[in-house]
């Protein structure tokens, strides 16, 4: 009997991996795949060298899996180049990087307990995180327990309270209201039915942008919100909202679920355009609906790969040799923010006083070798956030076009 | 009245998907007693086998579907023979910890193998239709006939073949049916490889009309459990009925009363059902 389960068992793992192999997914192909508790990769050390610990919590397992894998790629991406050049020096001190990831399931308790296991264990001064509950859980204690917190999240509240050792990478979605709100109307009407995500994020972006519409004179004849996570289908969210006959269809959330609900929406016979939230993406969209046809008249951020700024080709290359896929803005950020990290560092004269490091961003950023800017970031704010140019991108034609933003 | 009639329909889709996933539940919690967290992951893991068979391959939909069935089935008996099956003797706790082990293990398996990232599985069923006055995709009318015939398809086993009346007098009475000779733990094979076959059927009808991903399981088992309490634990038509319920009430709920609140009322509908029939519409004598 014993033998005939091990058997059994062996039979259906062989099976299992014979099976899964490798999907053929042009467009995506996921080369790193599991998530241990924790992962670090300890640098080679020579002697006389040292290490600093750099703190990561995001999702790595759940269902924003695939998002914090991806953000986490563009810093691991950094820290092995910096590493693989031999590391930085100060004060004739060689440095290298350590990047130590924990899982946080997109919990925000879970990122704070991660932040305290990282400064105890690792003693990191920067701890990265990709979704703004978990920045605002590490933002209750962060200057008193004296370490800076990476922000990738474009929700303007990270930054807006003051907290001075938090620095925002992408910039914030407030700049994104007037350019989407003006192409929509100009190109489809003024009606607008909201079918954001149901996230934090999404009901803020939304709260932003309803007012500012009705403001311009428009009209929001629907608003609610999809939640991803319970939700299996969407039709008949969809349906209540072109009940009114909207012009315009305000979405958001991840790229893949987005692209879903634009795709029922046409199916359901919806003409007008769509208006998206930054934290999906056109191109991702496109490998969901095939082409850009569904998604004609959209407007919504500048996909990476269509951006034109001075180190952004060589790092799609980069990130495409390692990962066998093409970028997004999680991984280019986090590069570039990698990268002006560890130019403050060498600014500041410190590794590990948080203070100084954030202090000294400005002089990292005016630092940043041309090669290495995926996104050209002029300056950092008062309040710790990026003032990037917003790149503003629309279809039509089935073409990505970029749209010119006046200030 | 085209809203109604579109919502209607949309209710009727995600019904089927509902009924389908709770009907696998339902059926090993009425032999076993065993409330199988891990039947989500089931689910997930029968849209994966038919993706990958699909791209993999280039199998028909159809067949890899079948496939599919097959493969989960087998795991399904897998996991009673290395799980369920010794724990027979414990008492219910230890049934209920290994099957939430089980689905924290399969779906770390599955994101080790295929990746965390969102897949979309193309049929050749995307054509939009339209049919009196609604708007509809092939693929959604096939996911309501689809479930029609399955569940056709499993009343006719379990009423009119041997096999089948084993599964039910092993529901009815455990040691009765042990002493007229029926082997229980063929029956209880039997039952986890129907419930597998059940929930590969279920994601591969709905999975192209969403996302096929690790945690993709979570969208449907909770509603599955509220669906067969809803209908009565181990009730064959109580799980079909409730998803139909459920499917509706969601549906009809977001439309005429309010999207936000289409949970609440869902659950207010568990709570006025259980009020009135405290064991479920239907009782487990109604297998």
């Amino acid at each position: 009997m014993k033998m005939i389960k091990g058997s059994a068992v062996f039979l259906l793992a062989v099976l299992l991996l014979l099976l899964a192999g490798c999907i053929d997914n042009p467009s995506n192909q996921s080369t790193s795949g599991g998530s241990s508790e924790t992962e670090s990769e300890a640098p080679e050390v020579e002697e006389g060298e040292e290490v600093v610990s750099i703190g990561y919590s995001g999702p790595l397992s759940g269902p924003a899996a695939y998002y914090g894998e991806r953000t986490l790629n563009g810093l691991k991406l950094a820290v092995d180049e910096i590493n693989n050049n031999g590391g930085f020096e100060i004060e004739d001190q060689t440095y290298k990087f350590n990047l130590v990831s924990l899982d946080d399931k997109y919990l925000p308790n879970e990122t704070a307990a991660n932040a305290k296991r990282l400064l105890q264990e690792n003693d990191t001064p920067v701890i990265f995180s990709p979704h703004s509950g978990g920045i605002k859980a590490m933002q209750v204690f962060n200057e008193q327990e004296n370490f800076l917190i990476g922000a990738y999240t474009s929700e303007p509240a990270v930054t807006a309270e003051g907290n001075t050792l938090t620095v925002r990478v992408p910039p914030s979605y407030d700049g994104y209201l007037e350019p989407f709100t003006s192409y929509a109307m100009e190109n489809h009407g003024m009606k607008l039915a909201a079918l954001p995500t149901s996230s934090q994020y999404g009901k803020d972006w939304t709260e932003a942008i309803v007012p500012y519409w009705e403001e311009q004179g428009g009209e929001v004849v629907y608003n609610s919100s999809i939640d991803f996570s319970k939700d299996t289908d969407f039709f008949t969210l969809v349906t209540n909202a072109l009940k009114e006959n909207p012009d315009v269809l305000f979405i958001g959330g991840p790229s893949e679920p987005t692209a879903k609900v634009a795709k029922q929406a046409r199916e359901l016979g919806f003409e007008g355009g769509f208006m998206i939230m930054d934290q999906a993406k056109l191109d991702e969209m496109e490998a969901v609906t095939g082409s850009y046809e569904s998604l004609e008249g959209s407007v919504g951020v500048l996909p990476l790969a269509n951006s034109e700024y001075p180190g952004t080709p060589a790092f799609i290359e980069k990130y495409k040799e390692e990962h066998n896929e093409v970028p997004g803005s999680e991984a280019g950020y986090h590069y570039v923010a990698m990268n002006i990290l560890m130019e403050a560092m060498k600014a500041a004269g410190s590794v590990d006083d948080p203070k100084a490091i954030r202090d000294h961003i400005q002089d990292g950023l005016d630092a940043l070798p041309e090669e290495k800017e995926v996104y050209t970031i002029e300056e950092i704010g008062e309040d710790g956030g990026f003032a990037t140019d917003l790149s503003i991108a629309a279809v039509e034609n089935g073409e990505i076009v970029t749209i010119e933003v006046n200030d | 009245m085209d809203i109604f009639i579109q919502q209607v329909f949309n209710g009727l889709t995600i019904g089927s998907v509902y009924s389908l996933v709770a009907l696998g539940l339902t059926l090993v919690y009425g032999i076993l007693h065993i409330p199988n967290f891990a039947h989500g992951a089931l689910y997930m893991l029968g849209a994966y086998i038919t993706l990958t068979m699909m791209l993999l391959w280039g199998i028909h939909y159809w067949i890899a579907m079948a496939v599919s069935v097959l493969v989960v089935g087998l795991l399904g008996v897998l996991m009673d023979r290395l799980v369920f099956h010794p724990l027979r003797n414990a008492p219910p706790i230890h049934d209920k910890i290994a099957a939430i082990g089980i689905l924290l293990f399969l779906e770390a398996f599955a994101q080790l193998i295929w990746g965390a990232d969102y897949r979309t599985m193309e049929t050749p069923y995307g054509q939009v239709v339209n049919l009196f006055g609604m708007t509809a995709t092939t693929q959604r009318v096939l996911i309501n006939i689809g479930a029609v015939v399955v569940m056709i398809l499993l009343y006719l086993f379990l009423k009119k073949t041997y096999a089948g009346s084993t599964i039910i007098a092993m529901a009815q009475n455990r040691e009765g049916a042990s002493l007229v000779g029926i082997n229980t733990s063929r029956v209880a094979m039997l039952t986890f490889m129907l419930s597998g076959g059940l929930a590969a059927v279920a994601a591969s009808l709905s999975a192209p009309i969403n996302l096929v991903f690790p945690g993709m399981g979570h969208l449907v088992i909770l509603k599955a459990f509220v669906i067969i309490i809803l209908g009565g634990m181990g009730s064959v038509p109580g799980a079909i009925l409730g998803g139909y319920i459920l499917g509706f009430t969601e549906s009809l709920g977001a439309t005429y009363i309010s999207n936000d609140y289409k949970d609440i009322i869902a659950f207010l509908m568990l709570v006025i059902i259980l009020s009135i029939k405290p064991k479920g519409l239907f009782s487990r004598e109604g297998f």
